[in-house]
This record gives structure tokens, C-alpha cells and sequence, in this order.
């Protein structure tokens, strides 16, 4: 799914990589604990997260993940921004709740990760 | 574990590649107002078994090989394309992934699509079965020369010395309770890894068992210090810290388990799965810890002809 | 108003502890306590990663219809007590969040309004 229609889907507000919404994501990866996208989270996800700090950009970072969307309608400060737009990130904020940004991207084909079951 | 959850390299590529990655783009076309005949030469030339309907560039129809034998069955060799042809068809757009032609194929059973334009719906190839295995096959190929280029330049920084024993050296120092500043070491090590040329696997896993250990520094202890030892085989990453320790090893390293006050909690970390993620991403993790004094984790990444089992 | 028996059924979610004879009004996706202390809405099914004990003072305060932890993650021992004390239905999934989240939502449950 291309992150112009991902953007137009949620409302969203692009902060960061506005010429890249072409590029396409393949796996939806919602948490807002970034333990649980370092252990699940694939480069070609978008990362739905509630959670807002520099730790969200670091973890997104780490596992060569290229997107992010920021949920529940929490800014970015300068920093965060600036972190993003260092790291070649892609930024979206929506002001939609988790629950609804998740069965919105679901509905239009995003896919998961499918049954995880207890791998560790 | 999980076998669920586990897609090929192949049906990633499914999702990666466009049709227009892989379809034929030198397209034979024959008008509908043609007779049934001046297929002949074409199929047979060709060795083609399909071909697009065009009039004025806009697709009609398509006919089969299996069309043209049995209009030479009934002796309706003159009879014009238009009424022979499939009218009703179903094509693809060159922009969508070849993902989408995979479904299409199992779905209609068919042995080709013709691929047209999103803008203006003009053909602009066609795609078959064929098509999808060699530009899978292709893209494989230079996926596997990328990574032996990688490997190449990975071991070329150790071929360059001679020593006796030898490995670099990356050490960062990790202040206690200070979250700002999670996460400079595990990227710092990540980026310099892969500037000298690992794999990029490699450098993802090795990043996030560092990263899980460093945000473990911050949150729980006085602080601390990684050295990550770059060595000819492996990766060996040893994090220290002045304490306070941890009294039962076993039950931190079981999923789930933790110790994190809510200020952790609510920073996005602290549920239980720090410990359990790096074993996850290292090949080999040693944990020793005495109460009060401190802990010592050593984590080691193998570096090539070897892929852990996830 | 959809109940949590046919969700649990639907979605072949494990049920763990609790009654789930009841109506759901809406879902609710957070693995923050203060966030779900803050906005989450009565009745609402909440989908979390999160199985420390807290959670089951939170489901209570908000007087939530249940919880579901995803990517097969097992309650604590605590919370598994404290749900049964409370008779909060504690669900199990091994999907993660994002995919529960969207089979409940082609189910018609939404996320809460503004």
C-alpha cells in the first residue's frame, strides 16, 4: 500500500519525507511498546505507535524500518522531527485512535504478521 | 515456533517486484477487423500461445492458441478476429505488484494477462507464468550478488591486516536514568557497522540486541558501558554496569517478566521482553549478574554462512 | 452494541477468566495505562500486549467489557488472579494488534468517537 493512500486513509499530517509517499509498505506493526517492533516489526511495515519520544525513531531506526505513523493525535518536538528527517524517515500523525487507524489500514488490504504465537 | 509466520525470499519478492518488473514488453498485436488467419505467421513465428485484440491502442479482446485451433476445426479461417476473440477480459495494471498477477493466475486459470497503463489504458505488455518465475529468478540473483559483495567487503578490512590476533574495537559509555540519550550507542554501533560493509541482517540484529541491553543500562542501573568487539567470524558485544544486579536471572529472562517501574513503562519499554528479545536476535548470550555489584552480558552475532533459526 | 460472545467466537479468541455474556460499544488499542486511564470508554474491548496485574485495575476503573492480549502472550499469575476476583474476561489471541484490531473492526466495532 502506497503511504499517499495510507495518508489520505487516516487523515493524516505528513511531518517528515514528504517526497517520498510513493513508496509502498507491505505490513501493518501497531504498539506502543518498542520492544514488541524490535522483536516483530519488518523492514517493509509501517510502525502505528502512540507512544511519542526519540525512542520510537531510534527503534524504527534499528530495524530498518522506513515509516512511521504517530496515532492518537501526539506532536513530534523539533527533536523528534529533526531525528526523523536525519534518518531518511517517513513521518504521518493522525489525530484517529489506534483501534480505528489499525481497522481503517486493515480494511483497504494492509496486511499483519499473521498468528505469532509464543516464539521466545 | 513460528512456521506461520515465516514467508519465503520468493514470496517477498512477490510483494516487492512490479508487473512491470517482470512482463514482456515487445507486445504482438493484431486488429479485430483482421481475419482469423493472419494469426497464423505470428503464433507460429512467435512460438507465442496468446495475443492482444488492439484497435486505435486500445485493448478488445485477446485470443488463444486453443481459439485459433478450433476455429482450423470448424474451417472458420476467414472468419474476422472480433468474433472469435475473449471479449470479456481481465488485465492488469503495470504498477500493481506482481503479487496481484500470482492471485490472478491461480484465480482465472488462465495462461497470460495483458498489462495496461493506470494513466491512459493503453497495453503496454503482456505477463505470463514464465514471466513471474524468470523475473523472480532474476531479482534473486542479484539480491544473492549483493550480499556476496557485502561479504566481500566485510572480510576484505581483515584481509588487509596481518596479525596475530585481531578485531576492532567500538566502546560507548551509558548513563543511568538518562532517556534521551537511549539509543546513541546501539545506532552509532549500527551505522559504523554497516558503513564497513556487513550485511545488513547482520548489522539489524546485532543493533537490536545492543539496543535492548542499552535501554536496559538506562532504565534499571547507574549506568554502564558497551564494547562491541568487531572480530574475522563474529560480532562480540559485552555491556557492563555498576549495578544494581539481578537476583534471579531466570525469571528476567522469561518473557513477560519484569521489574520496571511505570516511568519505564510508560516511556514505551519495561513489559518483560528486553532479555527475551536479544536471545532471540543473538546467536550466543551469556548473563551473569551479582546483586548489588552489577551485571555482564555478552552477546555474540556470527557473521556469514550462518543464518539463525528465528 | 455487538456482544463479546460472538467476538469470542468469531475470532476464536481463548477466554481465560470473566463472564462474556456482555456488550461491547467500542474498541480500544493502547499499551499505555495512563493512555488507557485517559481515554479509553465504557465498555469498550481493549486490545494490549501489556499482562502486568495493572491491567485489570485499569479494565475495572474504566469498566471496561474485557481485555485481549495479543501475539499469544500469557497473563501474570497476579493478573490472572486479580481478573478472576474481578471478573474482568481476560481473552488471549496469538495475532498482534494490528490484525485482532482488524478482524474486530470488519466484525463493525469502530474505534470511540472524537
Amino acid at each position: 500500500m502506497k503511504l499517499l493512500e495510507i495518508k489520505e486513509l487516516l487523515e493524516a499530517e505528513v511531518v517528515s519525507g514528504e517526497d517520498n509517499l510513493d513508496m509502498e509498505v507491505n505490513l501493518g506493526c501497531a504498539a506502543d511498546l518498542m520492544s514488541d517492533i524490535l522483536a516483530y516489526g519488518k523492514p517493509d511495515s509501517i510502525l502505528l505507535t502512540g507512544l511519542m519520544n526519540l525512542q520510537v525513531i531510534n527503534t524504527a531506526n534499528i530495524s530498518d524500518i522506513k515509516a512511521i505513523c504517530f496515532v492518537r493525535g501526539k506532536k513530534p518536538d523539533e527533536n523528534i522531527i529533526k531525528a526523523a528527517r536525519n534518518n531518511n524517515l517517513i513521518v504521518l500523525l493522525t489525530n484517529l485512535p489506534m483501534f480505528e487507524t489499525c481497522g481503517r489500514l486493515y480494511k483497504k488490504g494492509l496486511k499483519g504478521l499473521g498468528y505469532l504465537g509464543l516464539d521466545m | 515456533m513460528d512456521n506461520i509466520r515465516k514467508t519465503t525470499k520468493i514470496q517477498e519478492l512477490t510483494y516487492e517486484l512490479k508487473i512491470k518488473d517482470v512482463m514482456s514488453k515487445n507486445v504482438e498485436t493484431v486488429s479485430s477487423k483482421m481475419p482469423v488467419s493472419s494469426l497464423r505467421d505470428i503464433l507460429y513465428k512467435k512460438r507465442i500461445s496468446g495475443i492482444p485484440i488492439v484497435n486505435d491502442d486500445k485493448l478488445v479482446g485477446i485470443i488463444s492458441i486453443e481459439d485459433f485451433i478450433t476455429c482450423l476445426e470448424h474451417g472458420e479461417m476467414d472468419a474476422l478476429i472480433e468474433d472469435k476473440m475473449t471479449k470479456n477480459i481481465q488485465s492488469l495494471y503495470a504498477d500493481e505488484l506482481l503479487v496481484h498477477a500470482v492471485i490472478k493466475f491461480e484465480k482465472y486459470g488462465f495462461g497470460r494477462f495483458p498489462v495496461i497503463s493506470r494513466k491512459d489504458k493503453k497495453l503496454v505488455g503482456i505477463i505470463t507464468k514464465s514471466d513471474i518465475i524468470k523475473g523472480v529468478l532474476k531479482k534473486l540473483e542479484t539480491a544473492y550478488l549483493d550480499e556476496e559483495e557485502r561479504r566481500y567487503r566485510a572480510s576484505h578490512i581483515f584481509n588487509d591486516v596481518v596479525a596475530d590476533e585481531l578485531f576492532f574495537k567500538f566502546q560507548y559509555f551509558v548513563e543511568g536514568k538518562n532517556f534521551d540519550k537511549a539509543g546513541e550507542a546501539a545506532t552509532g554501533l549500527k551505522k559504523t557497522l554497516y558503513r564497513l560493509g556487513l550485511s545488513p541482517e547482520i548489522v539489524r540484529r546485532t543493533a537490536i540486541s545492543t539496543y535492548e541491553a542499552e535501554i536496559n543500562i538506562v532504565a534499571f542501573t547507574k549506568g554502564g558501558q558497551i564494547i562491541a568487539y568487531l572480530e574475522p567470524h563474529q560480532i562480540k558485544i559485552v555491556i557492563t554496569d555498576k549495578g544494581p544486579g539481578i537476583p534471579d536471572i531466570k525469571k528476567a529472562m522469561k518473557p513477560g517478566f519484569s521489574t520496571a517501574p511505570g516511568w519505564v513503562r510508560e516511556l514505551g519499554f519495561g513489559a518483560g521482553m528486553g532479555l527475551p528479545n536479544i536471545k532471540k536476535f543473538a546467536d550466543k548470550m551469556t548473563l551473569r549478574s551479582k546483586v548489588e555489584k552489577g551485571t555482564h552480558l555478552e552477546i555474540i552475532i556470527k557473521l556469514s554462512d550462518y543464518r539463525k533459526e528465528d | 452494541m455487538i456482544n463479546l460472545k460472538d467476538i469470542v467466537q468469531k475470532l476464536g479468541l481463548k477466554v481465560v477468566t470473566g463472564d462474556i455474556d456482555r456488550e461491547v460499544s467500542a474498541g480500544y488499542a493502547s499499551d499505555l495505562l495512563s493512555d488507557v486511564i485517559a481515554n479509553a470508554q465504557k465498555d469498550n474491548i481493549w486490545i494490549t500486549l501489556q499482562t502486568h496485574v495493572n491491567i485489570v485495575a485499569v479494565a475495572n476503573l474504566q469498566e471496561l467489557a474485557g481485555i485481549i492480549l495479543v501475539n499469544g502472550r500469557q497473563p501474570e499469575k497476579a493478573t490472572l488472579q486479580k481478573a478472576e476476583q474481578e471478573n474482568i474476561p481476560l481473552l488471549l489471541t496469538e495475532l498482534p494488534t494490528f490484525e485482532i484490531v482488524g478482524k474486530l473492526y470488519e466484525l463493525g466495532i469502530h474505534g470511540n468517537r472524537g
